[in-house]
């Protein structure tokens, strides 16, 4: 029985595999991680171009704060128009209202 | 012991108390909290009984561990029949109540009846006194508390109480302890309220003894490791919640301006990091604190730095006041929502509701829905900061048309308004949906749509869904205590392995629940937090119940179940829009514009997500139509129900 014995439950055993001193991109295909210069206030992704400002809860634990809203705006609007053209070029509709 | 907490029936009509130990049997089939809730909830309500009527039986618990030596065990559970749904009404709240109350020698309170004039309850070593409310009956949530400590002469009264919105039947009116703790969904304040209950305080030097205390101490030391050490946990201590607004508004995944964005640009003012700093300039760099045995300390204390109620003090904000008086609203100000959530803390109301209802508000009237006329002037367009926390203060005390009608909540609130403005009210079984927004979120889009109290985050939500874990670990995670080899898939917007991820989670949440412990003291936020394979060492420490993982499980899901029947019997149907496991049309029509590159364009698809129902009520064990079959009932013994035990 679980009570017994020394064996390690599955979430103990996953502490393990925590990473510290590096983030993921929040572009959920790209989710490529990404380390920051220690103490660094910004971060590109090296496959994807998103841009994201940066907050250290201590010196090993990076956090993205957000996205450079600039960049990441440009990115948006333009990913945008370019899914809406593709649609009405397949569909002959708009992807939505 | 823990186990020999009792059960209090409190009759307000008759002024009657009943007072009875929970029975062995049941302990082992419910273990407490929610799931013995649900199981009382069921056996003590008629079908079809009013909300806000005498019948209906509010409840208030802790769980089978509260106010052990295990960690975080400060969660209050409240539930009845919701006067906003119609269904299933379930809040959870932190703080210092549930302990008190079990040291005062109570588990769980079932309150029935209608006091004549307002009351409340002082429990107090093994006794419950009725008193006369008459001198706190309209003040507000903090007023209320102290003034009752000082009517009975003792600093160390903990009481859940509700404020002028609970009074006033805002259908979504909490009940609180302390200065921000909220048992906020549903609407269980205003049953309070129907009951002429202002308060239930309580009082205790009953000791609680452990079965195994040495191990108890011993376990919790790794268990204490276990939470702290984890990244999700390190970063809530040092920005609390609001660091999940911050993280989930970087990709795209709020809904703003009600449902019209899924990202609010330049929110700089409003992120965790500034309000953090705000916390630090107005209280001191040691500004965080927690609740009852908790390690994490996830939440901040603050004054409001300026407008019209600066200095104010207050704690928070949750990242659900970020999203009610931030985003949704279209608001980007740290004092509007420090300030509103001051207010909400005040009142006693639902952050979540009350920012939802009154973007929903702001989209009809530029829409055209609602006029000038019926905001009385009140300029309700998004971006309006003045004007939002003015709604905050008319619903709670149902001023003017729209207010009085959002406060009934949104569906009936569609009735008054007319037109198509139920199109744009963005709820699940007549709750709204709390800030975030799934359309590129399978798993989480089912989870609201399924929950059971309505489109919810801590009722089935698998957020670790969002973290790309790879597929190996996945399967160690999703696979336990439960053998699964069925589909999983690492990235969070497929719809591969949802079902299961939202059918587990559900049962996790269900689990720690009738623990008594903090969700985020299990999985929800990390991966490596505890549950069903580290739950029977704390459960056996403390009380000397001896359960295995998959017992635990089963638990679980019986509890699960037990809400489902009581969903069931008040009239859930699986695609009726009002009381239904389904979306709003907007998260089928409408894509993304906003976020990260590969969530723009995203919507839900509507036969992948009525797939993944099917798939979810497989694993249930429901029917097509969302019912359970008779092999599951026989399976989790509940095929005589309401069998009447307690």
């Amino acid at each position: 029985m679980a009570i017994k014995g020394g064996k390690q439950s599955t979430a103990a055993s996953l502490r393990k595999t925590r990473t510290f001193g590096k983030i993921r991109c929040h572009n959920p295909s790209c989710m490529e991680r990404i380390i920051p210069e220690p103490g660094s206030e910004h971060a590109k992704c090296p496959t994807c171009g998103m841009e994201y400002r940066l907050f250290w809860v201590n010196d090993n634990l990076p956090r993205i704060r957000g996205p450079v809203w600039d960049v990441n705006r440009e990115i948006a609007e333009k990913t945008f128009a370019d899914k809406q053209a593709a649609t009405i070029k397949k569909t002959g509709k708009k992807g939505g209202k | 012991m823990a186990l020999n907490r009792k059960i209090a029936y409190i009759n307000l009509t008759t002024g009657e108390i009943d007072i009875k130990p929970i029975p062995l049997d049941v302990r082992k089939r419910f273990l407490g909290g929610r799931g013995l809730d649900a199981y009382l909830l069921y056996n003590h309500t008629k079908e079809g009984c009013d909300p806000l009527g005498p019948d209906n039986a509010l409840i208030i618990s802790g769980g089978i561990l509260t106010a052990t030596c295990a960690s975080a065990t400060a969660r209050t559970h409240v539930m009845a029949k919701s006067p906003l749904t119609g269904l299933l009404g379930s809040a959870n709240m932190g703080g210092f109540f549930a302990p008190e109350m079990a040291w005062a020698g109570f588990h769980h309170l079932v309150i029935t009846g209608r006091a004549k004039k307002p009351v409340y309850l002082f429990i107090h070593n093994g006794e419950i006194e009725i008193r006369d409310a008459a001198n706190v009956w309209g003040k507000t949530t903090t007023e209320t508390q102290w003034a009752i400590r000082k009517e009975l002469g003792d600093e160390e009264v903990k009481a859940c109480v509700i404020g002028p919105a609970g009074e006033n039947l805002v259908t979504f009116a909490n009940v609180m302890t302390g200065i921000k703790n909220a048992a906020g969904r549903t609407g269980m304040g205003a049953v309070m309220g129907s009951k002429n209950l202002k308060a239930v305080a309580a009082r205790g030097t009953m000791d609680i003894k452990i079965a195994h205390p040495v191990e108890a101490f011993e376990y919790n030391k790794q268990f204490i490791d276990q939470i702290t050490s984890a990244k999700v946990n390190q970063t809530q201590g040092a920005l609390g919640t609001p660091f999940i607004w911050g993280a989930t508004n970087s990709w795209g995944g709020l809904r703003t301006h009600n449902f019209k964005y899924n990202q609010l640009e330049y929110a700089d003012d409003i992120e965790p990091e500034r309000l953090d700093e705000i916390a630090t300039e107005t209280i001191g760099p040691y500004h965080m604190t927690g609740c009852f045995g908790c390690q994490v300390h996830c939440r901040a204390q603050y004054r409001i730095p300026s407008g019209p109620l600066a200095g104010k003090y207050d704690e928070g904000p949750e990242y659900t006041s970020q999203g009610a008086f931030g985003a949704e609203i279209g608001c980007r100000s740290a004092e509007t929502v420090l300030t509103g959530n001051h207010l909400v803390d005040q009142f006693g109301m639902d952050n979540l509701e009350v920012g939802s209802l009154i973007s929903w508000a702001m989209e009809l009237y530029e829409e055209g829905i609602i006029t000038d006329k019926q905001t009385d002037g009140l300029d309700l367009r998004f971006g309006n900061d003045e004007a939002a926390l003015e709604m905050v203060r008319r619903i709670a005390y149902r001023e003017g048309f729209v207010a009085d009608a959002l406060a009934d909540g949104g569906i009936p609130a569609s009735k008054k308004f007319g037109k198509n403005s139920f199109d744009y009210l963005i709820q699940v079984k007549g709750m709204s949906n709390l800030h975030s927004d799934e359309r590129a979120t399978p798993a989480l889009a089912l989870n609201v749509a399924t929950s059971s109290r309505g489109s919810d985050h801590l009722r089935s939500r698998p957020a670790i869904d969002l973290y790309h874990l790879p597929e190996k670990v996945l399967r160690k995670i999703f696979g336990s205590p439960i053998p699964y080899d069925g589909p999983l898939n690492s990235e969070h917007t497929s719809y591969e392995g949802k079902a299961w991820m939202v059918f587990w989670q559900e049962n996790v949440y269900m689990g720690v629940d009738c623990l008594g412990i903090c969700k985020y003291h299990t999985t929800f936020l990390g991966a490596t937090l505890p549950n069903f394979e580290d739950w029977p060492k704390v459960v056996y420490y403390n009380t000397g119940l001896e359960f295995t993982p998959e017992e635990l499980w089963t638990i679980a899901e019986r509890g699960n179940m037990v809400e489902r029947m009581f969903n069931l019997r008040e009239g859930l149907k699986r695609n009726d829009p009002a009381k239904g496991d389904t979306l709003n049309h907007r998260y089928f029509d409408e894509p993304c514009r906003r976020g990260a590159p590969d969530v723009i364009g995203l919507s839900i698809d509507q036969e992948k997500f009525n797939g993944m129902v099917d798939e979810f009520y497989k694993y249930k064990g429901l029917d097509k139509n969302g019912r359970p079959t008779q092999k599951t009932l026989k399976r989790l013994g509940l095929e005589n129900e309401p069998s009447h035990l307690v």
